[in-house]
C-alpha cells in the first residue's frame, strides 16, 4: 500500500529496518550454526570447516538416548495437544461464555516456565501421595507409580504449555470455516463425524498440520518444565543446559544446539514456505474464478 | 487445563502457607514463607527483576510495534500475513539456543567486541554487555520482541486503513498519528504483548542464568533456588506472588483497554 505521502527512500528504509530486526534476532543463531563446523571451536584464530562435532554428539549412546527421548515426549504432546487444541477450538466455537473460555486456555502462555512447573511438581507430588494412599488401601499396586515423577508428569507440563498455542492456531483457521457448511451437510443427512471429517476438516487442515509442526518444535525445544518434571530420564535440550552449566561452552555444545536450530528451521521453515505456496495457489484460483464475472 | 494448569494455580496460594519440613512440607497456616521473602534480600532481587523487565518491554515495545503499524499500514493487505510470518521463525528456535547464542555473540572475545574493535571504533573489548543487568535485558528483548510484533499486529488488525488516510489528510504529522491515533486504538494488543514480556522476562530463570552471571536474579530463578533448597512453601509463595503480579496487570489491563478486543479478528 503506498499513497502520495511516503518516499521511496523511507518505504525502503523501513523495509531494510524490519529485515535487520529479522536478521539481529537469527545472526546469533547462525553464528552458534557457523562456531559448531570450526574444528577449533568459539574464538579460534583459524576457521576449519568440520562436520566432527556433529559426530561427537550423534556418535554419543546417552546424547541420542536423549534425542528418542525428546522425540517421543515430542510425538506425545502431539498426538494429545492437538486433538484436545482442535475440541478447544470447537467448543469456543459453541459456547457462550467466550472471555472465562479463552483466558483458561491462554493463561499458561502467560505463567513463566518456572513458576508453571513448580506448582506442577508439587501438585505432582501430593496427587501422588493420594494415589498411593488409594492404592495402598485398595490393594491396586498398579495405582500407586501413576503420578510419580517420570515421562507421564513431563509430557502433561509439555501439553499444558503447547494446547494454548494449538488451540490459537487452529481457532485462527477455523475463523475462516462458515458453520453453514456444516448444517448444510447435516440436512444433508450427513452424521456430526461425516459433517466434520468430510467438510469442515478438508478446509481447516492446514491449521491442525501447522498447529502440530508448532508443537512438535515447541516440544522439542522444551526445557525448563521437563526438567523439573522428567524424573530419571534426559531430554536433548536438558542435556544442553546440564553441559552449558556444569562443563562449559564446547563444541559438544555448539552442535547440540545447531541441531536443535537447523530442526526448528527445517520444520518451520517448511511450513512458512507451504504457507506461502499454498496462499499464493489459492489467489490464483480466486482469480481465475473472478475472472468470467470482471469480464462480463 | 481445568485439573493440570487452573487447580495447582490455585493450590499453590494454599501450598504457600504450608509449614516446611525437612524434606518436603505439611498442611499448616504460616505466613513464615512470605516472612522470610519480605524480610531477606530476595525482595530487592524481585524488585529490581521487575525495573529490568520493565525496561525490557519498553525496548521491545520501541523496537517492535513500529514493525506491526509498517506492516498494517504500508504492506499490501494479501502480503501482511506473510511478513508477520518472518518473525515466526526466530520466536521457533528454542529460546535456551537463542539464549545460549548470545554469549558467543557479546562476550569479551565475541562477534560485537571483536567487530567493533576491527572497525576501530573501541580499543578494549566492552564487558558490560554480558555477565550483567544489560546482558540480561537484552536477552530478554531478543528471546520475546517477536511477541510485541505479533500481538501489536494482532491489534493493528482491527484498525481500519481509512484511519490512517483520514490522519493523513488532515495534515497530521507520524509522531501525531501514531501517539493519539495509532496507539490508543491498538492499546489491547500493546498491552497483552507488554504483559507477556513482562511477566516471562521476570519468571524465565534462563535468561539470567545463561547472561547474567553471578549477582543476577530474576522471580524464576528465586523459585528455582528455593526448590533447589527444598524450601517449598518459600517456592510457592514467590510464585503466588508472581500470579498475583500477573492477575492484577490482567484485571488493569481489561478495565482499561477491554483486552477481548484483541480477540475480534479470530471472532
Amino acid at each position: 500500500m503506498r499513497d502520495d505521502y511516503t518516499s521511496e527512500l523511507g518505504h525502503g528504509l523501513k523495509w531494510a529496518y524490519l529485515l535487520g530486526i529479522v536478521g539481529a534476532l537469527l545472526a546469533p543463531v547462525f553464528y552458534v550454526i557457523y562456531i559448531s563446523f570450526n574444528e577449533h571451536g568459539f574464538a579460534a584464530r583459524i576457521y576449519e570447516f568440520t562436520f566432527e562435532w556433529y559426530r561427537v554428539v550423534l556418535g554419543d549412546i546417552m546424547l541420542v538416548a536423549s534425542l528418542e527421548w525428546s522425540i517421543y515426549l515430542a510425538l506425545g504432546a502431539v498426538a494429545t495437544a492437538i486433538p484436545m487444541g482442535l475440541m478447544a477450538a470447537k467448543l469456543y466455537k459453541r459456547t457462550r461464555h467466550k472471555v472465562g473460555f479463552v483466558t483458561l486456555m491462554l493463561s499458561p502462555l502467560f505463567v513463566p516456565a518456572d513458576i508453571l512447573a513448580s506448582s506442577l511438581l508439587v501438585f505432582f507430588r501430593h496427587v501422588n501421595g493420594v494415589f498411593e494412599l488409594l492404592g495402598e488401601a485398595l490393594g491396586w499396586e498398579w495405582l500407586t507409580h501413576w503420578f510419580e515423577l517420570g515421562f507421564l508428569t513431563a509430557l502433561i507440563g509439555q501439553i499444558v504449555y503447547t494446547l494454548p498455542y494449538a488451540f490459537v492456531i487452529i481457532l485462527i483457521t477455523m475463523s475462516r470455516y462458515h458453520p453453514q457448511q456444516t448444517e448444510a451437510a447435516r440436512g444433508c443427512g450427513a452424521t456430526g463425524w461425516q459433517a466434520f471429517w468430510q467438510v469442515e476438516f478438508p478446509q481447516i487442515k492446514a491449521g491442525v498440520f501447522s498447529a502440530c509442526a508448532f508443537v512438535v518444535i515447541l516440544s522439542f525445544n522444551e526445557a525448563t518444565r521437563t526438567a523439573l518434571l522428567k524424573g530419571g530420564f534426559d531430554t536433548f535440550a536438558n542435556v544442553l543446559v546440564s553441559q552449558m552449566l556444569n562443563v562449559g561452552m564446547s563444541g559438544e555444545s555448539y552442535a547440540m544446539g545447531g541441531i536443535m536450530s537447523i530442526v526448528a528451521m527445517t520444520v518451520i521453515g517448511g511450513f512458512i514456505i507451504y504457507t506461502l505456496f499454498r496462499s499464493e495457489r489459492l489467489e490464483r484460483v480466486a482469480r481465475a474464478k473472478a475472472e468470467p464475472l470482471m469480464s462480463d | 487445563m481445568v485439573l493440570f494448569f487452573a487447580i495447582p494455580m490455585t493450590a499453590t496460594v494454599v501450598w504457600s502457607v504450608f509449614e516446611r519440613t525437612q524434606f518436603w512440607m505439611e498442611p499448616g497456616f504460616t505466613f513464615l514463607a512470605y516472612e522470610n521473602f519480605f524480610t531477606s534480600a530476595r525482595v530487592e532481587n524481585y524488585l529490581n527483576s521487575m525495573i529490568h523487565s520493565a525496561w525490557a518491554v519498553v525496548i521491545s515495545f520501541a523496537l517492535g510495534f513500529p514493525i506491526a503499524v509498517f506492516v498494517r499500514r504500508r504492506v499490501p493487505r494479501v502480503a501482511q500475513h506473510r511478513v508477520i510470518l518472518l518473525f515466526i521463525l526466530p520466536f521457533m528456535i528454542s529460546e535456551l539456543v537463542r539464549v545460549f547464542a548470545m554469549r558467543p555473540v557479546l562476550g569479551r572475545y565475541g562477534l560485537v567486541n571483536t567487530f567493533l574493535m576491527d572497525i576501530g571504533l573501541i580499543s578494549e573489548p566492552i564487558t558490560v554487555i554480558l555477565f550483567s543487568p544489560l546482558g540480561v535485558i537484552i536477552g530478554d528483548v531478543l528471546s520475546f520482541l517477536p511477541f510485541m510484533v505479533f500481538a501489536g499486529f494482532l491489534a493493528m488488525e482491527a484498525v481500519q486503513l481509512y484511519v490512517f488516510e483520514v490522519c493523513d489528510d488532515l495534515g497530521a504529522g507520524g509522531v501525531r498519528t501514531f501517539r493519539d491515533v495509532i496507539v490508543p486504538l491498538a492499546a489491547p494488543g500493546i498491552f497483552a504483548g507488554s504483559v507477556f514480556i513482562f511477566v516471562n522476562s521476570l519468571g524465565v530463570a534462563l535468561v539470567p542464568i545463561i547472561l547474567g552471571g553471578p549477582g543476577a536474579v530474576n522471580a524464576g530463578l528465586i523459585v528455582n533456588q528455593a526448590i533447589v533448597a527444598l524450601d517449598f512453601p518459600l517456592a510457592m509463595a514467590i510464585s503466588t506472588i508472581m500470579i498475583a503480579t500477573l492477575m492484577a496487570l490482567l484485571y488493569i489491563g481489561h478495565r482499561l483497554f477491554d483486552l477481548t478486543k484483541i480477540l475480534e479478528p479470530i471472532n
